[in-house]
């Protein structure tokens, strides 16, 4: 049984597992891309917090 | 208006801006994105050639246009912090490269995926998916130009000057379908190409969401650059403080 036959119970039947795919693998890299900002933005806020500490 | 984005070339009031902006960017988006996904998904017919297979163009058209809109947006930023030496300008040219390398990808990846069905291929050597493929290039280049120096002002110079000579790209990239014979299909939006109404509404709402998304990336990543840019002066270490109590 092939990937297209067995997701072909979802909507869009034989094209099912193509068009979500597209659609998973779209979400998937915008969540990355807020992930990563996040955690960007975490590190930075304590690496600098540790920095002024140092400092005084 | 002018005095408005004059006044954003200060650190401090472009990151207030970014501040404020996020939520009037976020919730726009997520409401267009919602019903974008309603009108795509649901309300939209399926097509008389492709049935339901054509459904992946909602999310491969918009992201292809934004992968060439950031990337211009990206040139031009770089390009204004090279001409009168704005730092602002750079940050956004700065934290542009990763969102639009990420649309670039969806491009690329939804339209592989929508290759396979259609074509009968995942992947082939056409003008216009090589050009886009040389776009995610750039941007990777970009990137690691922009990171392989310590000092923030000569990343952003040298990386501005990659990105203003690769805008030569981005014509090649539209017109590609146009000058050579590609596999890809010609232009479907503006041409006749889309004629349902539903579907270019759809269509229309997945591009608007798109371009919210991309204003929402850029104003919570630029706050991070400004902090690690602005680290020694004092409003940075008391925004920080702050933050972290």
């Amino acid at each position: 049984m092939t990937m297209v036959e067995f997701f072909s119970f979802l909507p869009y039947g034989k094209y099912a597992f193509y068009v979500w795919l597209a659609y998973g693998v779209s979400a998937l890299t915008i969540i990355t891309l807020f992930v990563t900002a996040r955690r960007n933005h975490l590190n930075t806020l304590s690496s600098l917090s540790n920095k002024y500490s140092r400092i005084k | 208006m002018w005095k408005w984005i004059q006044r954003q070339a200060s650190p401090k009031v472009f990151y207030q801006t970014c501040n404020r902006l996020v939520p009037w960017f976020f919730w726009p988006f997520i409401t267009l994105l919602i019903v974008g996904l309603y009108w795509s998904l649901v309300i939209s017919p399926a097509d008389y050639q492709q049935g339901d297979g054509y459904r992946i163009i909602f999310i491969h058209v918009p992201s292809a246009i934004l992968s060439m809109m950031v990337y211009a947006v990206m040139a031009i930023a770089g390009g204004i912090g090279l001409i009168w030496q704005i730092k602002m300008a750079e940050v956004v040219a700065k934290v542009s490269a990763p969102i639009g390398a990420g649309f670039t990808v969806i491009a690329l990846a939804t339209g592989a995926i929508w290759g396979k069905p259609m074509w009968g291929a995942w992947w082939v050597w056409d003008a216009r998916l090589t050009s886009e493929l040389v776009l995610l290039f750039l941007y990777l280049a970009y990137m690691s130009l922009n990171s392989a120096f310590d000092n923030p002002r000569t990343a952003a110079k040298s990386s501005s000057i990659l990105a203003i000579v690769g805008l030569i790209n981005l014509p090649i990239i539209h017109y590609s379908v146009k000058w050579w014979n590609t596999l890809h299909q010609g232009y479907s939006v503006g041409t006749g190409g889309i004629k349902d109404p539903n579907m270019q509404i759809a269509l229309a709402l997945m591009f608007v969401a798109s371009i919210l998304l991309y204003a929402l990336l850029v104003s919570i990543k630029a706050r991070t650059e400004v902090f690690i840019r602005e680290q020694n002066s004092r409003w940075v270490e008391e925004e920080v403080r702050s933050l972290m109590s």
